[in-house]
């Protein structure tokens, strides 16, 4: 699924565009899975919390420091006892990249989200998600002074050749490319599509719309 | 009825020279004639992405290594996705090759027949047929040809050449010559001169590798000429790797006052350069056509040059005087060339306007005009390849080029013993890759460009029966 845009005017000197590829859950069906999903990361995060307290059970929680939860009684459960025999099976080092790697699922971020903000007199502002929900989101902000043009230009990109929209900052040797980074869905084609080509730049019509939209906020007086 | 046309070459600007400017100029007169043309060429240091030039013309420098002389490795296969997606986005119906010796020319054509697309291709040069570079050169022309739509060549001699190499059906083959601006080849209002001033420019900045040009030649003929007529002055523009042995030839007969080296010229300057002689010099081996013979005489230079290749094609006979490549015959022809201005017997300020009404580049984009409407069906076969019936010519008749794989096939076996089998795995394998580009970029997902806007919007509202419909 491409990008989807979403034109935001709070007010007549101000336009905000996104681009994302969240799919429409518009649907209950859609819902219930978006639900299910949250529930499945929760639920991920515990199993790895309780791997690692499991693991570490002989250091820290032998001695019944920590007393809030009954450790012993809950080493000595039937479930308790099978993870205990898992996790003493296994190498320390594999369990650990093995919990790392599920811990960077369960933040990872399933869309990406980048926007640009237009304020008339003022400047305009390009964010782009992070790819997990820990950080936040990277931004740019450049004063009017400084923008000599806003552009849509053509680039080589793996094996394609794609549309940019790209401001022209003075005195910066490269431009500044706006969404850059608008990755595909869910379809295994293009995951696969991606890790290929890694970023995936909106489509024409797309950046025609915000390069217009912006460009009217920026430049035109009447509106 | 305006095509999509994408030229294909390795060699463009910044490289200056003739295929170079070839592409340009009949580019931008194919435009001029309603036409979309894009140009698809590698990266050269300095020019990367996509670029316009005047009048719309989309240079697409695509990223790719590069091993000799600006010439790209050839891998056969790996331009392949990239050509697609930029075939698909531009909506191109005709891809037009140059220059046998690019391996992009010879990749698109290949690529463009899978993808079912009519193809051109014009050869620039004349090869020989003995040696090892030759004949793999050959054997690789073979290859790029034997499923092209149709060929163009810039002289009857390199027709020759090209039908000899390739094995082409000659009807197959049109030729059409090169061009000049006549504009930027005036020539000075004339003013008399003491002295017999010959500038020649044996020595190129560029060319393909092993390209023999007759430097050796002039060598041998510069102290002979000068003994002979002592009034006269050399001028030699270019530079090359035989420059060194003219230098040292110039300080073993002192010849330093009456010589002048002015090293590599560039293109926008040749004409100034040009116009302080009276005779030009060509003392080439070998020479396609010699569009630099029409320029100089465009100045209104008388030209002498050595009879081989395509050169006696390309001016009438009293512009010029004709040599045998060999050093007496060069020395025999340039005192006769030299008396001849003297005695005021040539007129060569009428030259410039000969050349002028001989020579056009709108000219040569009417006559590629008609071999794409030849090759699209726009005009019958009958008429385009003419019609010779009981002749047994018609027997041969797959001139239209069917896009059926095992057609395809069929013509490439025929290559060779071996050649022909690697050649059909390589068009099998060509074929497979499409099918699995198709499914992983889908076309649905490529962008179509904008069209460059037209200076008539009547010429847009083209009908949809295209090239498409007639297949």
């Amino acid at each position: 699924m491409p990008g989807r845009l979403t034109v935001q005017r709070p007010s007549p000197t101000t336009v905000s565009f996104t681009v994302s590829n969240t799919p429409r859950r518009s649907k209950s069906p859609a819902k219930i899975l978006f639900g299910f999903q949250i529930l499945l990361r929760a639920f991920l995060f515990c199993c790895v919390i309780v791997v690692g307290i499991a693991r570490l059970r002989r250091q820290f929680f032998a001695e019944g420091k920590l007393i809030i939860i009954p450790w012993q009684d809950v080493w000595s459960s039937p479930l308790g006892l099978h993870v205990c025999g898992l996790v003493d099976a296994y190498n320390p080092w594999v369990i650990t990249v093995l919990c790392a790697l599920v811990v960077y699922g369960v933040f990872r971020r399933s869309y990406t989200e980048e926007s640009l903000l237009v304020i008339r007199g003022f400047g305009i502002q390009t964010s782009t998600s992070s790819s997990t929900y820990l950080s936040t989101a990277a931004t740019r902000f450049i004063p009017t002074t400084q923008i000599q043009d806003i552009v849509i230009h053509e680039a080589f990109k793996g094996f394609e050749v794609r549309f940019y929209l790209a401001v022209i900052v003075e005195g910066e040797p490269d431009v500044l490319v706006v969404f850059p980074v608008s990755c595909p869905s869910t379809s295994i084609r293009s995951a696969l599509t991606w890790i290929l080509i890694q970023q995936l730049l909106p489509k024409r019509e797309i950046l025609e719309e915000v390069w217009r939209g912006s460009r009217r906020c920026l430049y035109d007086a009447k509106s | 009825m305006p095509y999509n046309i994408a030229m294909v070459s390795d060699f463009f600007f910044p490289q200056s020279g003739g295929i170079e400017s070839h592409i340009y100029q009949l580019s931008s007169k194919l435009i001029d004639r309603g036409h979309k043309v894009i140009i698809i060429t590698h990266a050269y240091k300095g020019r990367t992405g996509v670029r316009y030039l005047t009048n719309g013309l989309k240079i697409y420098h695509v990223p790719f290594f590069v091993i000799y002389r600006e010439t790209t490795f050839p891998t056969v296969f790996s331009f392949f996705p990239i050509f697609r997606n930029i075939v698909i986005r531009e909506q191109i119906e005709i891809v037009h090759g140059h220059a046998s010796l690019s391996s992009f020319c010879g990749e698109a054509i290949l690529h463009a027949r899978t993808m079912g697309l009519r193809t051109v291709f014009t050869d620039h040069s004349l090869f020989g047929f003995a040696d090892a570079a030759s004949i793999l050169t050959n054997k690789l022309l073979k290859f790029t040809l034997s499923d092209v739509d149709h060929a163009i060549c810039v002289s009857h001699t390199c027709k020759e050449n090209t039908v000899l190499r390739a094995s082409l059906d000659p009807l197959m083959v049109s030729v059409i010559p090169n061009a000049v601006v006549a504009e930027n080849f005036r020539p000075l209002s004339y003013t008399p001169s003491p002295f017999d001033q010959i500038p020649t420019s044996p020595l190129r900045t560029h060319g393909y590798p092993g390209h023999p040009l007759g430097t050796d030649l002039l060598i041998a003929a510069i102290p002979r000429i000068l003994a002979l007529n002592p009034n006269t002055r050399f001028i030699i523009a270019g530079s090359g790797p035989k420059a060194i042995d003219l230098e040292q030839m110039l300080e073993r007969n002192v010849l330093q006052d009456k010589v002048e080296m002015l090293g590599s010229v560039r293109h926008e300057e040749v004409r100034d350069v040009m116009v302080r002689g009276h005779i030009y010099l060509h003392p080439s081996l070998t020479e396609a056509f010699g569009t630099v013979i029409v320029e100089a005489a465009s100045c209104g230079l008388y030209v002498v040059c050595t009879r081989v290749g395509g050169i006696p094609e390309v001016l009438p006979q009293h512009m010029t005087t004709f040599a045998k490549p060999e050093e007496d015959d060069l020395v025999v022809a340039t005192s006769k060339a030299i008396a001849a201005l003297r005695s005021n017997k040539v007129r060569t300020d009428r030259f410039h306007d000969q050349v002028k009404m001989m020579y056009s580049w709108r000219d040569v984009a009417e006559r590629t005009e008609r071999v794409y409407q030849g090759i699209t069906g726009e005009i019958s076969s009958e008429e385009f390849y003419g019609y010779y019936p009981g002749q047994g010519w018609e027997a041969s008749g797959d001139r239209v080029r069917s896009f059926a794989l095992i057609d395809r096939l069929k013509r490439y076996y025929g290559c060779g013993v071996w050649a022909g089998k690697l050649f059909c795995l390589c068009v099998v394998i060509d074929f497979l890759i499409y099918v699995f580009l198709e499914m992983w970029f889908p076309r649905a997902n490529i962008d179509i460009a904008r069209s460059w806007p037209k200076k008539q919007p009547a010429e847009k509202s083209r009908p949809p029966t295209s090239a498409r419909s007639i297949r």
